[in-house]
């Protein structure tokens, strides 16, 4: 489905409403501090806003939007700092199952990941942390007539509070996607704990798990789902660039030392100028990203990989600025700075570092 | 629906039309000019063509030479021109100081002024700066006084391009100075070609000399040549430098040497540098600068389309700056020890060398970076300005030096 200008700006209205009064500050603060690291009851509001399922088609509970939505709705999440397995439930795991020709999983699994019912989360690297083919650290033998995994999966995201793991495991042919539920209580689930603490992610470790196979995979397929959790992270990304740039420059101001505003000194308005121009850089590579992936034009590649690296490092830099720019204040734990700038620095090694976007750029570019 | 298959029907023929016209008129190419400023006879001709045909100033009326587009529609034309490589079209963005006398002359002059300046039938210069007046443009000290049905103009200009080549400038004078440092200022067009102007080229650190200093001695100028009204030239200097901004960050020069490829990719290639991963990941930095730069300049069309405000405008400049000095310091380090040398033997060489130095054409003229991050924090982002010591007193009374 494609949405008109008019059904986006709706859409980004009724999300920025709810994030306003039910993900505030002090809201995200409570819900980091909780052991689940997500609000039972606004994943439940986000379902029924058909936010979970967004991506999931109708015919199976979802909203069956794309990505150009997918990155307007993320931008607003991130902005808020949403704590919720969204984008691993509802962007990761939901987009692998959709591309999948296993009908009756899709019907079984779909639904209930849809309506927020069950959460879903892919376990697809080892505690490298690749994200790429090689990185898979799962394998799938058979002993007897059964199916077991032997490995560890890192970096699984809202591992702790998943019902069903979709882990990506080496085959004696290839790969394999297999499904692996929470009561499968052979696996080790340990929590990570996580320099930002609105994310959460476990270290699975199997030892002769039984799961069931979904379907072999190739790579390829594996790396489109990624794909499109890149255009979720790139919005996220976006939206809490702009978030804390915002704050940052209301600060300016405000604030008044040597009996003017801090933000009328040249060392102040030179920063913001040259930081508005990566903010602004970062919203168009992560629109125009999306907008390739949606209509699947040629160099949907690289303008993904340039949001990959671009969203990546101008939240690094304008959250780390903001810090700075706030003086002691954003040296206090109270000042939201430094979660902005840690969902920064976790977002840019979540599923590849700039690096190595850059280089995948660069490769796409011919070189 | 309906309406959006329209307007793409609507798109279509214009850029059929476009073609077919420069399919039937555009030979290709024109022989070189000596300058950006001193057109080849062929070159004029073409500009006549492209402007009795409409191209020139698309958006504006039919009665004003134009064809009462949207911008966007104009830029389908900037588009299909800019595919041939036919200059002239959309003069209306591109051409700034025309722009600025369209909005804010009286119709009178208008008519005399434009047709000839969009033909290039006159030439037309910038007398703004002045020694002791650059970034603080207000404070600029060449006097216009009254003197028989016009004013007599006295005092020293520079970073004038074109001036050899101009038959008018737009110049900013001083008409009060018990005003305040903003308010006694006019914008004359000012006729270049009489005895008091006197033009001397300025070497420039590219070896290039498109600037001059100009020295104005009892020089005249018609009161009816006052553009914007008398002590209104502020305000017509802030729309003019405006559209100078968006024109500077839209262009680029390209390098010295035509025949090599901007293809920073092809260079790392030709220099086997391509397997060096540091180098690498800065060549992928850079090239992302230049593409990003092309984004938000996409996004600020389809922004404005939309009639919603955007800061991106107001960032090509400073953004383009950071492009071309990027650009060129990784050519540069990819050239490496070759940059030592210079001359027609050592063309990539000479490139690297020339759009290092050409760079600051971008990140001085036009208003230095330093002044566009004033402008972006003060307009954009609603920063306060510093503290203006003479922004308020009598001009007579400030300092300069």
């Amino acid at each position: 489905m494609k949405s008109t200008a008019d059904e986006r700006a709706a859409m980004r209205d009724v999300i920025c409403n709810l994030l306003r009064s039910e993900a505030s500050e002090s809201h995200v603060r409570a819900t980091m501090a909780t052991r689940s690291g997500y609000d039972a009851t606004l994943w439940k509001k986000l379902g029924t806003l058909g936010i979970i399922g967004m991506l999931i088609d109708p015919e199976h509970g979802g909203s069956g939007l794309g990505p150009i939505e997918l990155e307007l709705i993320m931008e607003e999440t991130g902005s808020a700092l949403l704590c919720s397995p969204l984008l691993s439930s509802g962007v990761l795991a939901a987009s692998l199952l959709m591309s999948s020709k296993n009908r009756a999983v899709q019907q079984r699994l779909l639904p209930s990941i849809a309506d927020g019912t069950k959460l879903a989360t892919v376990a697809m690297t080892d505690d490298r942390g690749y994200w790429t083919e090689a990185g898979i650290g799962v394998h799938a033998h058979q002993v007897k007539d059964r199916l077991r995994l032997n490995g560890v999966a890192s970096y699984v995201l809202y591992g702790e509070v998943s019902d069903v793991f979709l882990v990506v495991a080496r085959t004696s042919d290839g790969l394999g996607l297999y499904e692996v539920t929470k009561d499968d209580s052979r696996f080790e689930l340990a929590p990570l704990s996580m320099f930002d603490q609105t994310l959460r992610s476990a270290r699975l470790r199997f030892a002769d798990t039984p799961a069931r196979l979904i379907e072999p995979i190739d790579w390829a397929s594996v790396q489109k789902s990624l794909d499109v959790a890149l255009i979720a992270r790139a919005g996220e990304q976006v939206g809490g660039t702009r978030r804390i740039f915002d704050m940052t420059i209301a600060y300016c101001k405000t604030r008044f030392q040597f009996g003017r505003p801090i933000g009328s000194f040249q060392a102040m308005k030179h920063w913001a100028a040259d930081l508005l121009i990566d903010v602004e850089s970062s919203i168009s590579a992560a629109r125009y990203a999306a907008d390739r992936m949606a209509n699947q034009i040629d160099q949907s590649q690289e303008a993904l990989y340039l949001a990959a690296f671009a969203c990546s490092d101008a939240y690094t830099k304008v959250s780390a600025a903001a810090i700075q720019m706030h003086g002691g204040i954003g040296f206090t734990w109270e000042h939201p700075a430094h979660l902005y700038a840690r969902r920064a620095r976790a977002y840019a090694q979540l599923f590849g570092s700039p690096s190595y976007y850059r280089e995948q750029y660069l490769r796409q570019l011919g070189a | 629906m309906m309406m959006r298959d329209d307007a793409e029907d609507d798109t279509a023929a214009l850029r059929k039309e476009v073609r077919a016209w420069l399919e039937a008129n555009w030979d290709g190419s024109l022989p070189p000019d000596q300058d950006r400023w001193n057109l080849s006879p062929a070159t004029k001709a073409w500009l006549v063509k492209v402007f009795e045909a409409g191209w020139a100033v698309p958006t504006w009326p039919a009665d004003w030479y134009g064809r009462g587009m949207t911008e966007q529609r104009a830029d389908l034309i900037a588009e299909e021109f800019h595919q041939v490589g036919a200059p002239g079209a959309r003069q209306d963005r591109s051409n700034f100081i025309v722009r600025t006398i369209y909005h804010h002359a009286d119709p009178g002059l208008k008519r005399k002024m434009i047709p000839a300046l969009l033909k290039r039938e006159k030439g037309i210069c910038l007398l703004y700066s002045e020694p002791s007046a650059g970034s603080d443009l207000a404070g600029i000290r060449t006097r216009a006084d009254i003197g028989g049905t016009g004013y007599l103009i006295n005092g020293q200009k520079v970073w004038t391009s074109g001036a050899a080549f101009a038959d008018y400038a737009l110049l900013l004078a001083r008409t009060d100075w018990d005003a305040t440092k903003h308010a006694g200022l006019t914008i004359f067009l000012f006729p270049m070609r009489q005895a008091g102007v006197e033009v001397k080229p300025l070497r420039q650190i590219t070896d290039e000399n498109h600037f001059n200093e100009v020295f104005l001695t009892n020089a005249r100028v018609e009161a009816t040549q006052i553009l914007g009204g008398l002590n209104n030239g502020w305000r017509v200097l802030q729309a003019a430098l405006a559209y100078e901004r968006t024109a500077l960050g839209d262009q680029s020069r390209a390098a010295r040497h035509s025949a090599i490829s901007d293809d920073l990719i092809g260079l790392a290639q030709q220099y086997g540098r391509l397997s060096d991963n540091a180098l690498r990941q800065e060549l992928a930095g850079v090239i992302a600068l230049g593409k990003l730069h092309a984004l938000n300049g996409a996004r600020a069309r389809e922004l404005r389309d939309n009639n919603e405000p955007s800061p991106l405008v107001s960032l090509g400049k400073l953004a383009m700056s950071r492009v071309l000095h990027e650009e060129a310091r990784i050519r540069t380090s990819i050239v490496g020890v070759e940059t030592l040398l210079c001359g027609p033997d050592h063309p990539l060489a000479d490139d690297a060398n020339f759009l290092a130095f050409n760079a600051y054409f971008t990140s001085i003229g036009g208003g230095t970076d330093q002044i566009q991050r004033n402008i972006i924090s003060e307009r954009i982002l609603g920063l306060p300005r510093e503290p203006d010591p003479d922004r308020n007193i009598p001009f007579r009374q400030t300092r300069s030096g």
